[in-house]
């Protein structure tokens, strides 16, 4: 079932894509013709959080496009089976309705995952990459987080998994002025998400192969994004990318947690901005370097210091190069 | 027209027009369900599965139990006929490419458990500002709250390893009944002045 978020949405804004007999919510922004991000939304997600940075992008010329995976928002939500496969192919559907421009794909968390299998699927139809809060295979500790938050979601339904994921995704500083009104930071998320939806996306990892195998196939230039305290996917999921991606440099984002597009919005939109222009311009040399990202937008890349080990968390000299 | 139910009277509680028509396709759907899933069981369990069963009946029950006493009910003469409709739909369908009586059955009653289950979401017509001291807004939660736990037996069933060489037609079956339940509850609502974001 679909719920009314606000008053009456205007249908006539909201365009459809079809994937079988499902439809797919779907919004483009910006001018025709520009060169175009598409952003993916992690599990919990809802396209309108994007809005920030369709505003940023589009406001650098960029074209935005944004959708509710299947399972989501108000997207048709497949009563029993989602299968991975299904988002890629909805994915492509919707590159394909880009026209031939620089297409620039980012996706958060799950979607980084979507975003990372179409690449190596379609990638020559890509200009570059930017996975977020990412992973291509499901380590011991993930495998048993998604484990323990599928069960919460069974047993408290959308709103405990919400309360899981807030404190572990966002910082003390973004969470801090909230903490009196949580529930309505909740209550978007908690009315376009049902439960039997979100399961079968959760459950969607039950029969997962691992890409890392597949990633040395990604060719385009590749910018990973991973929180400095991200322990949902913590440096070394980020680190398999970064390894076996050709064209690909690792970025971390200082002080920022898993869900970081949401609490550093202006940072990301400018870093997914300037790496989009850079690799236009000719000037991106990805060569596997770890960058550590400016507080702030517009300010400058620091290098990782040389000869420290960027998977610590202490100062510790790397003792093998990769 | 409205996403959420309102207005509300000035002490916050839904109104009784609303609460009743909402109530009696409650009524009516988990009612079906408690009455089929008491012709389901049988006199003495032989198989672990059978205590699921009695937990829906008894569950499905009380949920009808719960809105009887919880709801502000209201004369409503236009429910007659939207009953009547109500229930022929909870009858059971024929399920194609399932030739075997009793799985067919099955399939249909874990069907329309999961539609209703999954597919009706009372609570999130509550509007913010409802009062927390209405039974019937209570109601509507604990409902919500008890159909997303009831609804694992569904999908354990529809997604288990017996089902998966029929895994096209259940799929088929699941998703017909999910129109057809969001069909009368979207109606519904409608008629109370709410309209669901499609």
């Amino acid at each position: 079932m679909r719920i009314a978020a606000i008053i009456i949405w205007p249908v006539t804004a909201m365009p459809f894509l079809s994937h079988g007999s499902y439809r797919i919510r779907y919004e483009l922004d910006g001018p025709p013709g520009a060169p175009t991000y598409v952003l993916v939304n992690g599990l919990t997600q809802y396209s309108e959080l994007w809005g920030s940075y369709r505003d940023a992008l589009t406001t650098r010329h960029f074209r935005v496009a944004t959708f509710d995976l299947l399972g989501q928002g108000i997207s048709d939500k497949p009563a029993l089976f989602i299968d991975q496969d299904d988002h890629t192919a909805v994915l492509h559907r919707l590159i394909g309705e880009l026209g031939d421009g620089p297409v620039f794909l980012s996706g958060i968390s799950f979607g980084g995952l979507i975003a990372l299998r179409y690449a190596i699927e379609h990638g020559a139809r890509l200009s570059g990459l930017v996975p977020m809060s990412c992973f291509a295979e499901l380590s011991p500790q993930l495998l048993l987080i998604g484990n323990a938050l599928r069960t919460g979601l069974i047993l408290g339904g959308t709103g405990y998994l919400q309360d899981l994921l807030l404190p572990m995704n966002l910082s003390d500083q973004w969470l801090k002025p909230l903490l009196d009104k949580l529930d309505s930071v909740k209550r978007q998320g908690w009315l376009v998400n049902d439960v039997y939806a979100l399961q079968n996306l959760m459950e969607s990892f039950l029969d997962f192969k691992p890409l890392t195998p597949l990633l040395s196939s990604i060719t385009v230039p590749t910018m990973i994004l991973n929180g400095e305290f991200d322990f949902l996917t913590p440096r070394a999921l980020h680190e398999t990318l970064r390894v076996e991606i050709p064209d690909s440099a690792l970025v971390i984002i200082p002080k920022a947690y898993h869900a970081f597009t949401l609490e550093k919005a202006a940072l990301t939109a400018d870093l997914l901005a300037r790496f989009a222009e850079d690799v236009m311009a000719g000037r991106w040399k990805g060569n596997k370097q770890v960058l550590i990202a400016p507080d702030d937008a517009g300010g400058d890349y620091s290098p990782f210091p040389a000869g420290y080990d960027h998977l610590r968390a202490i100062p510790v000299r790397r003792t093998a190069t990769t | 027209m409205n996403a959420f139910l309102g207005p509300l009277e000035t002490d916050g509680r839904v109104q009784p027009r609303q609460q009743t028509r909402v109530a009696a396709f409650l009524v009516s759907a988990h009612g079906a369900l408690a009455r089929q899933f008491a012709v389901a069981l049988p006199a003495k369990f032989d198989a672990a599965w059978q205590v699921e069963l009695n937990a829906q009946f008894y569950r499905e029950s009380e949920i009808v139990s719960l809105l009887a006493r919880a709801t502000a009910w209201v004369p409503d003469f236009a429910l007659t006929h939207m009953v009547a409709s109500w229930e022929m739909a909870w009858l059971p369908a024929p399920v194609e490419d399932i030739a075997d009586p009793a799985r067919a059955q099955a399939i249909h009653l874990a069907t329309l458990a999961h539609a209703i289950h999954a597919g009706i979401r009372p609570a999130a017509l509550l509007p913010t500002e409802a009062s927390q001291n209405d039974p019937f807004v209570m109601a509507l939660r604990r409902i919500e709250f008890e159909s997303s736990r009831l609804l694992q037996a569904q999908i354990l069933f529809l997604k288990g390893p017996d089902l998966l060489p029929f895994r096209d037609a259940v799929s088929a079956a699941l998703e017909r009944r999910h129109a057809e339940v969001r069909r009368l509850w979207n109606e519904t609502l409608e008629s109370i002045g709410i309209v669901q974001r499609e």
